[in-house]
């Protein structure tokens, strides 16, 4: 039967194709053709068995018998009514699908109840979402890392193992001592760097919480460089949100860090003149740097784009300014140019170390650029624009036009 | 269709080159070998007619025996589907993509969209067996329910499939998951099974405490467009007790009782919407109008009328489909004699039809001086007086102002300069003063100071003869002469009128909040004059600022509604030239 009817099947439509199509009537010939088959179809469903008839309600049935799943509210009774509601709704969404942790803290849940609008509730949600998971697959790696080491450990039970460790020890305490000799005389001698803890009023606790950690990274990689700065952190508040966070970084270390913190102003430490506040917005381009000057980095990070604040903050005390000479050194194709604090150390202590250019700014982000300028800048943008503008299938006869228009006036200033 | 008239191995060689346009080969071959279950491009051959015809995915073709109950129509349907195969499957519908797929696993939905577009569901309701032998060969089976009712939404199956989908997963999991009978939701609400979402929505209460917005969307909206719709209004109440319903579940409440000609009580939803600070579309007014119809009812009128008085307040501009709504409805009150026309109304403010005089684009007093404040205070000054400008030079350029104020014509220098590339700039910008010196106006030019430094596009001696017909200010160079141009045309009073090409978008921005942002634009536009270059011999042109004010308006007996001919509004400084006339036409006694 089957057989008979794959064949029949088969037949009619290897004849009816070609003939159909050479033919443009496919349509009319096929709602013939529907007609018929179902007629035979009728038969077919006629003939099957009661028993394998589909019950297509029965999963109605299914839910219906289950009773109201009890939520978690019996193991929190604690909580407030608000709470528990936000809980439930979080609940229900992570069921839907989207993007929620699954364990939420009391105090996160708070946090999520103050969010002011739709959207940024949303947000902080994805973001505790994604830390779960980022904390999840860590603690996964661990794990297998860790039995991976059981293994080998059973399969080569040798003795050298823990001497090695103690070496390694030995080794890492050594270097922390030469780290901190060298740190230390750099608190003598060394260059300052000057780190301007004024902005908290203009970040989210989020944005401070980022900072600090910057910080913190820059602070380890001065630590560890040859020839490192001073550092000192000016305007710095205690209890402060920054001095909160640092706590958490640091815990009992924060005491003991060879840095200097104060809440005095640079201005009051250092002579004016001396004084450079590096940021993106100055319209002068640093050349070289400078060992006799005092550099001064804001530390900032800004998520909403607030331009020119530390820009007012050295036109206000009536500092020079400088920006970084990225335009001069590198192709810049996106992203902002204000840098990370970690990469400003990187390439401030690059610079310090070497003087060259191209060195230290490997430490700009490579997504950000595309490659080293050896070649005038402007015409090397102008082709790269064009480049861009014909992958991206834009209007090219206009950009030809531009290209030709920049060129002529290219000729004209020379 | 030409697709067919080639042999079979030939139409999916071209089939293959096809696709070729819209993605990598790779992946596309990739996708079709999943599709029609084939392992290698060799296979293609033997592979001639016999596709599994109650579904597309993977499946032995030995286990093509499997469906004893192949249907011929069904033959057709999947040739469509060949031929949708090489499309790109369109996104599913915004109001689908809240509950789109959940990432389990951290397979994040839009993979799981992308990634799965291409599966079809079947178009018969499968055996437990079945299902269980299309999930084992499907690629990744921990998401395959997902990617199951995904593509019945957008391929709008029937919902039998989905019951019985629905039914093999109760039976062997004595469960389904929230997400998943939301999906069967949405796919009964695409189709209108009024019943179907009634049972649903049994189900979800007696197994759920509270339902999350998605669900209580689908819900309100399906039963809104069946004639259970006051059923709609219990579940509103509902959601009411658990959260502030959205916009979109008041306006499904709203278009169902409008359609039911329960004009009162949508009103009263409106009301409420409205309470809750909830913003209406503009699908709900349309709606309004377009239910009202041929209505005697003066408390209704009153209520459509203070619609439109609501987009003048906040200076909306109802798109085509919308101002035709308004148009049909005005025409159809009884012994009323309203005319509509549609017409464009240019410079001089008056318009053609009725000859009527629109209001001009004047600020009043207080709304002047509160603008004045809040450019000052806002703009200027910002957070920190520093990041634009700074104090002393603020001071300065205010007590510059005031000895010599009141000014014509503020000119932006720097951004007039520009306006011919091929030309020195400070030519441009002396062209620009001339022409507007010679009625006797008084100028004001602002620049920055390395406009004095003697450069090349910056000649000495002409800027010495632009001194002597103008004012000039420089500002320092890294400050904002934007905001000077604002404060000294504002200071100068309502005749002054300022010069530069800038939209001033980022200095609306920095007022705080919409109404004060309104009045900027308002004021904006009743006083920029914009520049187009001069042509050959012809002298520069100006664009004059606007003398009457776009916004919807009435005296009574006319009505002047603005209309936009899209839906989207993509710059709030463009205003619509395009206007609906409306009159009364009294009959002569």
């Amino acid at each position: 039967m089957q057989s008979a009817n794959m064949l029949l099947k088969k037949l009619a439509r290897c004849s009816v194709f070609p003939f159909a199509a050479q033919h443009g009537m496919k349509k009319d010939l096929f709602s013939l053709s529907r007609t018929l088959i179902l007629s035979h179809c009728l038969k077919e469903d006629s003939s099957r068995s009661p028993s394998e008839k589909l019950d297509l309600d029965a999963w109605k049935e299914v839910m219906k018998s289950r009773l109201q799943e009890v939520s978690a509210t019996a193991s929190e009774p604690k909580e407030t009514s608000t709470l528990a509601a936000a809980r439930e709704i979080l609940e229900m969404w992570r069921l839907a699908g989207r993007l929620v942790p699954e364990n939420v803290t009391e105090e996160q849940l708070k946090t999520f109840i103050e969010c002011p609008s739709k959207s940024a509730k949303k947000k902080y949600l994805k973001f505790l979402y994604l830390k779960e998971l980022h904390k999840k697959n860590d603690k996964r790696k661990t794990d297998e890392r860790r039995e991976r080491r059981l293994e080998m450990q059973e399969s080569a039970s040798k003795t050298e193992e823990p001497k090695r460790n103690q070496f390694l020890c030995l080794w890492a305490n050594s270097m922390d001592k030469i780290y901190n000799w060298r740190v230390a005389q750099s608190m003598i001698f060394g260059q300052p760097l000057v780190f301007d803890m004024s902005y908290e009023k203009d970040m989210s606790d989020r944005e401070v919480a980022n900072t600090v950690r910057q910080l913190v990274l820059s602070e380890s990689c001065n630590r560890r460089s040859m020839d490192p700065f001073h550092i000192h952190f000016c305007n710095f508040k205690d209890d402060s949100l920054y001095h909160k966070e640092f706590i958490k970084h640091y815990r009992e270390a924060w005491g003991k860090l060879l840095i200097t913190v104060t809440d005095q102003c640079y201005t009051d430490i250092f002579p004016k003149n001396k004084l450079i506040y590096l940021t993106a917005d100055s319209p002068k381009v640093m050349k070289t740097f400078d060992h006799d000057k005092i550099y001064i980095v804001g530390s900032m990070v800004d998520k909403s784009i607030k331009t020119g604040v530390s820009l007012a903050q050295a036109k206000r005390l009536g500092l020079e300014t400088a920006a970084l000479p990225l335009e001069k050194y590198l192709l810049w194709s996106s992203g902002a140019k204000n840098l990370t604090l970690d990469q400003m150390m990187h390439i401030l202590l690059t610079l310090k170390d070497t003087g060259d250019w191209k060195k230290a700014l490997e430490f700009v982000p490579k997504r950000k650029y595309s490659g080293f300028v050896n070649t005038p800048v402007r015409e090397l943008k102008t082709a790269l624009n064009l480049i861009n503008a014909l992958k991206l299938r834009k209007r090219q006869d206009e950009l030809r036009k531009q290209f030709a228009k920049n060129y002529s006036k290219k000729l004209t200033q020379k | 269709m030409a697709l067919f008239s080639q042999t079979s191995h030939q139409g999916l060689q071209g089939l293959l080159w096809k696709c070729r346009m819209f993605q990598p080969v790779s992946r596309c071959q990739q996708l079709f070998a999943v599709s029609f279950g084939i392992p290698s491009r060799e296979k293609v051959s033997s592979f001639s007619s016999v596709t599994s015809s109650s579904t597309a995915l993977p499946v032995d073709p030995k286990g093509a025996d499997a469906f004893p109950t192949k249907k011929r129509s069904e033959v057709t349907y999947e040739e469509e589907g060949w031929d949708e195969e090489t499309k790109e499957i369109p996104e599913e519908k915004p109001r689908l993509s809240s509950f789109a797929g959940a990432p389990k696993k951290q397979i994040s939905h839009i993979a799981l969209r992308h990634k799965f577009a291409k599966v079809q569901p079947p178009e018969k309701p499968l055996q437990a067996e079945e299902w269980n032998r299309l999930k084992e060969s499907f690629q990744s089976p921990e998401v395959f329910e997902e990617v199951m009712f995904n593509s019945m939404i957008s391929y709008n199956s029937s919902i039998d499939v989905a019951k019985s989908l629905l039914t093999h997963m109760a039976k062997s999991n004595g469960d389904i998951g929230y997400n998943l009978l939301v999906k069967y939701l949405a796919l009964c609400v695409q189709q209108g099974k009024t019943s179907e979402i009634c049972d649903v929505y049994d189900i979800l209460k007696i197994r759920f405490k509270v339902l999350e917005s998605g669900a209580y969307n689908l819900i309100v909206r399906g039963l809104g467009n069946s004639d259970q719709w006051r059923k709609a209004l219990t579940v509103l109440e509902e959601i009411k007790k658990a959260m502030i319903p959205s916009r979109v579940n008041y306006e499904s409440c709203i278009k169902a009782a409008c359609r039911h000609q329960e004009m009162t009580l949508a009103c009263e939803l409106y009301h409420e919407m409205l309470t809750k600070d909830l913003v209406p579309t503009l699908d709900v007014l349309q709606t309004f109008f377009d239910y009202s119809r041929g209505m005697k009812d003066p408390e209704l009128q009153k209520e459509l009328f203070g619609i439109l008085l609501y987009f003048r307040a906040n200076q909306i501009y109802p798109h085509k489909t919308l101002m035709r709504s308004i148009k049909l409805w005005f025409e159809s009150i009884p012994g009323e004699n309203w005319r509509g026309h549609l017409t464009n109304i240019t410079n001089s403010g008056q318009c053609p039809v009725c000859s009527h005089q629109l209001e001009d684009s004047e600020l009043s007093e207080e709304e002047y001086n509160n603008l004045s404040e809040r450019i000052i205070r806002d703009v200027i000054h910002g957070t920190d007086t520093f990041r634009k400008t700074s104090p002393q030079e603020f001071e300065a350029f205010q007590a510059f102002v005031e000895n010599r104020f009141p000014f014509d014509i503020v000119i932006d220098g720097l951004n007039v300069s520009h306006i011919k590339p091929r030309k020195l700039q400070c030519e441009n910008l002396f062209e620009a003063v001339n022409c507007l010196a010679k009625n006797n106006a008084r100028l004001l030019v602002l620049g920055r100071k390395h406009m004095l430094a003697n450069s090349s596009n910056w000649k000495r001696e002409v800027m010495k003869e632009m001194q002597n017909k103008a004012d000039f200010f420089f500002a320092e160079n890294i400050s904002e002469d934007d905001t000077f141009l604002l404060y000294a045309t504002l200071r100068s009073g309502k005749h002054c009128k300022f010069v530069t090409r800038d939209f001033l978008r980022d200095h609306k921005a920095c007022l705080s909040d919409s109404q004060t942002r309104q009045l900027f634009r308002k004021w904006q536009r009743g006083h920029q004059i914009a520049l187009s270059p001069s042509v050959g011999g012809n002298p520069m042109k100006f664009l004059p600022a606007f003398s009457y004010d776009c916004v919807v308006q009435t005296t009574g007996d006319t009505w002047h509604i603005p209309y936009k001919d899209v839906y989207e509004e993509k710059y709030s400084y463009r205003v619509p030239r395009k206007w609906l006339c409306l009159h009364r036409k009294y009959r002569r006694m």
